[in-house]
């Protein structure tokens, strides 16, 4: 028999029943990405995308408070002058230019905390890969979201005078 | 010698056809212009004889005339008389009655007045809407100048006189006597940084005195009768009469002259007839739009009618514009004819009299339409009560009276609007 | 600090403002006392460079005087201090000046809640348009509502109420009358400070708003300078509409390089997409320097500083091939110029414009000495060395000048020459300083002139002798027996300090030259020379033209033939070519060489053209007018193959064994400094020196006094006049009479927005720039058949051209105006010929 004191095959016995155990008796927790996906919290901060309203108007006013909040310094917006011929926002102003560099974002949310019209949300995609440094600088037309009719899409023709406020009240301001 | 009985003013009412320069004449009118002049009484004296009859500016601000000509810049020339025939506030019509039916009086007034400061320029300064009354004076100044009342060399003596007539153009503000300086200067009615005063820097930055018409209309049987003469009416302190501009929910509104002192209730009830339907009183508004409303009791009544009594009851008197309210007036209804009224009216130049009337405006406004809150009556007496001492003149002070006294003392009133 | 002040007025008080005992000279206000003392007293309407009209509010202050017993007049003391009676309400402190004894505190609840609840005010109509508002970022509004604000507002946002936004005021300035708060900043600069009331405001209470009175709108050459003062975004400037944030721009000092004022301006930079992602110029900006532009620039060198577009930019050298310009390299192309210039020797000339830099000149300047050529100017206007003999004294500042002082202006438009020089010398004349003008026409600094003396185009050269009391040989009309004159004459010798600006209204080349001898000689016989505001400023209209003369560029009379005779052309920062009768003699010259930005109309013609850089680009100095040397540096990085043209000028000298500096300005001025008797005195780091200045504008101050820009590199320095250290005697002479054999003689004057390569560049002022013109007067119009806005024909100089007539019932008969670069080519007075279409 083998000193008791030296060798005790007791804790062993114990590890390897929880090996035991969770090998054949627990569920596997294991996500098999990437044909399974965890879902994503609620709040979650991944790609960039820039909202519209309902009716297909951009939210961007293109005032840089985003560019200005970031802490990476990763967005970058130029702005030009809208008008009732070739309407992108609402109101003066919409973002002809809007950069990020997706390899500087830290994804911290401070851009979205930023923005006075709620345009830009971190949303749950978290696939973001490049192969060469100049993918991952995302455009204006990357970063905007699609519009399901064409008679939304932006820019377009409006009636004259009525979407001369930046801030307007419209359906679903949150 | 000037026939005086009750009135010194209205002499309309005891002499019919005072206006008609003939009949002024044969009382004894001009006689007083031309012997200052043709004596060449030395203006000081002038000042005195004013200065000691305690004649207090009738405009609303009651200061004291003598005293005021007395800061006029002696080391600066020309000097300007001005007359501010403005009339615009609301609830004020008696310089219109005075120019009207008493009008050489007036003349000879301000005639009187130029001499003792000076002045060979007067300005008469009228309400755009005036226009008419401002041709009738046009023609009657025409008429002095073929009488040798107006013109060069007056008298034979060396002293010249002209009056010019000029027409505002619908702003309240141009009553402000600043403002009134700058629209006579052609440029826009918003009033001055003071100091300096007029009497310092004024029309076109020369000494310059802004007297209300009533109260120049006093100056030549003061200095015809003497100081002590017109201390006879009124009180101590405010001496002479006042023409009081009735009006509101009375019987007979009108303008009424009675020595400074003649309780609220005499006004009231013996001359105005008492409330239409012998209702019971609620309030008064002593000044115009611009008074604290007053409430309406007896110790109100009893009041005397001058400068230094009526504070006691937490008012102004202000260029008494007695305005009457019985209870069929709503407080809330009344601060929002006042509110939009300081709205309309405010020149735009500083910030709280311009934002304040029109948020003010707009409380009250909410306030009537039943969709108000108390917090809406507790923020409008918020917002009124930042206005105050910031303002750049008098209108943005008060344009909060009206609602600061309403809602303090009538709460009633706005209980009921908002609880509806 | 108090030093800055402390010059213009004698008596000191002594007072409290917040627990802090300071002293400040008597009169000022108590804002102003504040800021010397660090503390900030918040402010919309007020603006140190304007009076004070108590109207926002915004300054109120609890202010306390010490209090005397009413019979004695003695102060009450208790507890050994004046017993301080504070008033019952709180006051402006922008319209109250110090006093002795008095206390000001600022930081009471009853002081802070009166901020709050103005800002309330303000912003209970103050729309919500700080994300598309291009003030964001440098806005006092802002800064203060942050500062002194309540963080919440009461006001209900339905009731707020809605005014019209984006309202053009003119084609520079857009107005949004929601944003604006009614301070009349904006219609007090124009009224008190350049005397052009073209704004005003319209209505009254909470609808008073701006409106514009001229047509076109906001007519006026300082309208840009409103938007800066503004302490909203309610005025804004239409070219700088969404640029950027203030915050992603870098700010560059330079100097503008228009007229020879050289304003300092900051320029604003950052990438732009649509360049490419180039580092383009997004703004300009006033930098301070109240000893030439103050904190306010002119229109001009606000919106026309771009000189190339991109596009037309020459990005490599080139050769000649037969007819084409081919691409080459920069070593063969050196090797090619040097050649040429050794084979021509003596026979070369160097022909320079008047943009170019110092350093620039000099190594040019050096390069043509060495072959033995000529060294020539491409201008029109002739006495530099005089103003470099006569100039303005060491420590002059204009500013300084007021009571007992004169300034004649002669022959000078000043507004449209120099609109800085203008706007300095009507706020001299306000000061009490007596203006004297003598000029051929009506111009707008008549309206502040004590003296206006209406000469005859052609006189101007005598009215000057006649004011010195030359009286022999005189051939022209003899003008000193005129009363005006006499009076102005008097005036000017028995002022304590005079300043003559000449111009070149109605003045080619030789008329220049005389007049500015005649001036020279008025200076030394009035004794108005070597001391601080004292001497000759030449109204140049190019920004450099001193610094050419300074570093030895004459402009010539026979330059076409000079062109001619030559066998090599090295024509730098200039297009004669554009003028036909040079382009002539250029085609007969040998060889050229063109060094530019663009493929000018020489440049098409030239042997071989070397690709230069803006100056925008790279480093360098100007002289002004003033003789006030001032550095520039770079604001955008330059196209690859170009060099500064000083560079260019040393490799080539290199090949002719001429050492000459070139890898930085730096080393060019150092060079320059021993080789140039009137540099010696600078130092080009030194250059870089800067003093604190007053009033305290944009910075710290959280934009209180508008955006201008701190000038933190560089206020430049006054190089002394010859005469400071050497005797030069003057003479009278007999000046050339101006002969005019036709009925019209057409005379060259100078208009601000002409048709130059800056001005075309410029998008936004695209719509103020008038198509070619001439100006007539209106009798002689009538009598020619002519209608103001016709089209007619003139011929002038052998050259026919069809320009627009305008019509000017105060100018004088006969006299035709021609502005400059306006489409008709013209350099001296001359017989025109005018047909009716």
């Amino acid at each position: 028999m083998a000193n008791f004191e030296r060798f005790n095959p007791i804790p062993i016995l114990k590890g390897l029943y929880t090996t035991f155990h969770s090998t054949f008796f627990e569920p596997v927790v294991t996500v098999q990405y990437p044909e399974e996906k965890r879902p994503v919290s609620k709040r979650f901060r991944g790609r960039h995308h820039l909202r519209r309203y309902d009716n297909g108007l951009e939210k961007c006013i293109g005032c840089a408070l985003c560019a200005a909040a970031c802490p990476a310094d990763a967005i970058f917006v130029e702005a030009s002058e809208n008008n009732d011929d070739v309407r992108f926002s609402p109101g003066e102003r919409y973002a002809s230019t809007y950069e990020i560099n997706m390899m500087r974002c830290i994804f911290c949310g401070y851009c979205e905390d930023a923005c006075p019209t709620q345009a830009i949300e971190l949303g749950d995609q978290y696939e973001l890969s490049f192969t060469e440094r100049v993918q991952a600088i995302y455009t204006r037309d990357m970063l905007l979201d699609t519009v399901d009719e064409l008679e939304k899409a932006t820019p377009r023709k409006v009636e004259p005078g009525a979407f001369d406020r930046s801030i307007p009240m419209m359906e679903n301001p949150d | 010698m000037s026939k005086v009985d009750k009135h010194i003013l209205l002499r309309h009412h005891e002499i019919p056809d005072i206006a008609n320069i003939k009949t002024y004449q044969a009382d004894g009118g001009f006689e007083t212009f031309r012997k200052v002049v043709s004596t060449k009484m030395d203006p000081v004296e002038l000042k005195n004889i004013v200065h000691d009859s305690g004649l207090r500016g009738r405009g609303g601000a009651g200061f004291p005339t003598g005293l005021k000509w007395k800061f006029v810049d002696d080391n600066n020339w020309p000097h300007y008389l001005v007359v501010n025939a403005d009339e615009s506030e609301p609830g004020t019509f008696k310089d219109r009655e005075i120019m009207e039916k008493n009008p050489w009086q007036f003349f000879e007034g301000i005639m009187v007045s130029a001499y003792a400061i000076s002045a060979n320029d007067i300005y008469i300064y009228l309400r755009g809407e005036f226009w008419e009354l401002a041709h009738v004076l046009d023609e009657q100044i025409e008429l002095m100048k073929k009488e040798g009342l107006l013109g060069k060399n007056l008298f034979g003596t060396e002293y010249e006189l002209n009056i010019f007539t000029h027409l505002g153009a619908g702003a309240y503000i141009c009553g402000e006597e600043t403002a009134l300086l700058e629209s006579l200067e052609g440029k826009m009615g918003q009033p001055r940084v003071r100091p300096p005063f007029p009497p310092a820097v004024g029309l076109y930055a020369k000494p310059t005195v802004v007297n209300n018409v009533e109260t120049l209309a006093n100056v030549s049987l003061i200095v015809e009768k003497g100081a002590n003469w017109y201390r006879k009416f009124g009180t101590e302190k405010s001496a002479g009469t006042k023409v009081f501009s009735l009006s509101g929910r009375v019987k007979n509104p009108g303008n009424y002259e009675l020595p400074l002192g003649t309780p609220f209730r005499e006004l009231i009830y013996e001359h105005g007839g008492g409330i239409i339907d012998d209702r019971p009183i609620k309030g008064i508004m002593a000044a115009g739009a611009s008074s604290s409303i007053i409430v309406a009791d007896d110790k109100a009544l009893d009041t005397p009618m001058d400068y230094e009594s009526v504070p006691d009851v937490g008012a102004q008197l202000g260029s008494a514009s007695v305005i009457i309210l019985d209870d069929t007036v709503d407080m809330s209804w009344l601060i929002n004819k006042t509110t939009h009224f300081f709205k309309h009216e405010s020149c735009g130049k500083c910030t709280p009299c311009r934002e304040g009337a029109f948020w003010m405006t707009s409380l009250t406004e909410r306030i009537r339409s039943k969709k108000g809150t108390m917090e809406d009556v507790i923020l409008l007496e918020d917002v009124a009560k930042n206005i105050k001492g910031k303002t750049l003149c008098a209108l943005g002070e008060f344009s909060t009276e009206a609602v600061l006294s309403a809602i303090e003392r009538f709460p009633d009133d706005f209980d009921a609007q908002v609880n509806k | 600090m108090t030093e800055v002040l402390e010059e213009k007025t004698t008596k000191l008080v002594n007072l409290t403002i917040d627990n802090l005992e300071i002293t400040a000279p008597e009169g000022t206000l108590i804002v102003d006392a504040a800021k010397l003392a660090g503390i900030d007293i918040p402010v919309f309407c007020y603006h140190p460079k304007m009076e004070p009209v108590g109207m926002c509010r915004m300054c109120l202050v609890d202010v306390g005087m010490p209090m005397r017993d009413r019979d004695t007049g003695e102060t009450i003391m208790e507890k050994g201090k004046p017993k301080i009676q504070f008033g019952r309400e709180l006051q402006t402190g922008c319209t109250v000046s110090v006093s002795e004894g008095m206390v000001v505190v600022g930081y009471t609840e009853k002081v802070k809640k009166g901020r709050q609840d103005i800002l309330e005010f303000l912003l209970s109509s103050h729309p919500l348009d700080c994300p598309i508002c291009d003030k964001g970022g440098e806005c006092p509004l802002q800064n203060l509502t942050i500062g002194y604000g309540s963080g919440e507002s009461r006001f209900d946002l339905e009731e707020k109420q809605h005014l019209a936004k984006h309202v053009p005021l003119g084609d520079l300035i857009w107005l949004d009358r929601e944003r604006c708060i009614q301070c009349a900043r904006c219609t007090r600069f124009q009224d008190e400070i350049v005397d052009q009331p073209v704004i005003g405001f319209q209505n009254r209470g909470r609808k008073l708003q701006i409106v514009t009175f001229s047509e076109p709108g906001f007519d006026s050459y300082w309208s840009g300078n409103t938007s800066d003062i503004c302490p909203v975004g309610a005025l804004t400037t239409a070219d700088f509409r969404f640029g950027a944030r203030p915050w992603e721009m870098q700010a560059s000092a330079s100097v503008c390089n228009q007229c020879s004022v050289n304003c300092n301006i900051t320029f604003n930079t950052r990438r732009e997409a649509k360049s490419g992602g180039d580092l383009v110029i997004k703004r300009a900006m006033p930098r301070q320097n109240e000893e030439v532009n103050e904190v306010w620039l002119c229109d001009k060198g606000r919106f026309a500083y771009t000189s190339v577009k991109k596009d037309d930019r020459l990005t490599q050298p080139l050769i000649r091939e037969g007819e084409t310009l081919v691409e080459t390299t920069w070593e063969k192309a050196l090797d090619l110029v040097a050649e040429k210039a050794k084979e021509a020797g003596k026979e070369m000339v160097s022909l320079v414009g008047g943009r170019l830099s110092n350093e620039d000149y000099f190594n040019i300047n050096q390069l043509t000495a060495h072959l033995g050529g000529k060294s020539l100017l491409n201008s029109e206007m002739a006495g530099g060395d005089l103003v470099s003999q006569v100039g303005l004294g060491t420590g002059s500042n204009i500013a300084d000048m007021g009571q007992g002082d004169a300034i004649l202006i002669v022959a000078s438009d000043l507004e449209e020459e120099a609109p800085l020089f203008w706007l300095r010398v009507k706020q001299a004349a306000e000061r009490g300083a007596e203006v004297i003008i003598a000029n051929a026409r009506e111009t707008r600094a008549d309206r502040f002139a004590k003296y206006k003396i209406r000469i005859a185009f052609g006189q101007e050269t005598a009215v000057i002798l006649s004011m010195a009391g030359a009286k022999e040989g005189i051939a022209v009309e003899f003008l000193a027996d005129d009363a005006k004159v006499k009076a102005a004459a008097k005036v000017f010798s028995e002022a304590n300090n005079a300043v003559i600006y000449y111009g070149s209204d109605g003045l080619g080349l030789s008329g220049s030259e005389e007049l500015s001898k005649a001036c020279a000689f008025l200076l030394s016989e009035t004794k108005h020379t070597g001391r601080p505001n004292n001497g000759l400023v030449a109204v140049w209209n190019k920004a450099n033209l001193q610094g050419a003369w300074d570093m030895g560029f004459r402009p010539s009379e026979t330059l076409a033939a000079d062109l001619k005779n030559a066998k090599f052309a090295y024509v730098v920062g200039n297009d004669p070519a554009s003028k036909d009768i040079l382009e002539k003699s250029l085609k007969d010259t040998d060889f050229v060489v063109v060094q530019d930005v663009r493929l000018s109309e020489t440049a098409e013609i030239a042997d071989v053209v070397l690709p230069a850089q803006v100056y925008t680009e790279r480093e360098g100095t100007y002289t002004s007018a003033e003789r006030r040397v001032q550095r520039f540096y770079p604001a955008v990085p330059a196209p690859e193959m170009t060099k500064p043209d000083y560079k260019i000028t040393a490799k080539i000298a290199k090949r002719l064994d001429l050492s000459l500096e070139k890898i930085a300005a730096s080393l060019v001025f150092l060079d320059l400094a021993e080789k140039v008797a009137d540099y010696a005195e600078l130092d080009y780091v030194r250059l870089a020196e800067v003093t604190e200045q007053w009033p305290i504008i944009g910075r710290d101050d959280l934009f209180y006094g508008g955006t201008s820009y701190q000038n933190t590199q560089g206020l430049g320095k006054q190089i002394s006049p010859a005469i400071e250290t050497e005797t030069i005697k003057y003479e009278a002479f007999v000046p050339s009479v101006l002969s005019k054999k036709d009925e019209f003689l057409a005379v060259p004057v100078t208009t601000l927005y002409d048709r130059g390569s800056t001005m075309l560049s410029s998008e936004v002022l695209q719509p103020r720039i008038a198509d070619p013109y001439v100006i007539l007067n209106t009798a002689d119009a009538e009598k020619l058949g002519v209608e103001a806005g016709v089209q007619i024909s003139v011929k002038l100089n052998g050259k026919t051209a069809n320009v627009t007539a305008k019509l000017d019932d105060s100018l004088a008969k006969g006299i035709v105006l021609v502005p400059r670069s306006m489409g008709i080519p013209i350099s001296d007075p001359g017989s025109i010929t005018i047909k009716a279409k």
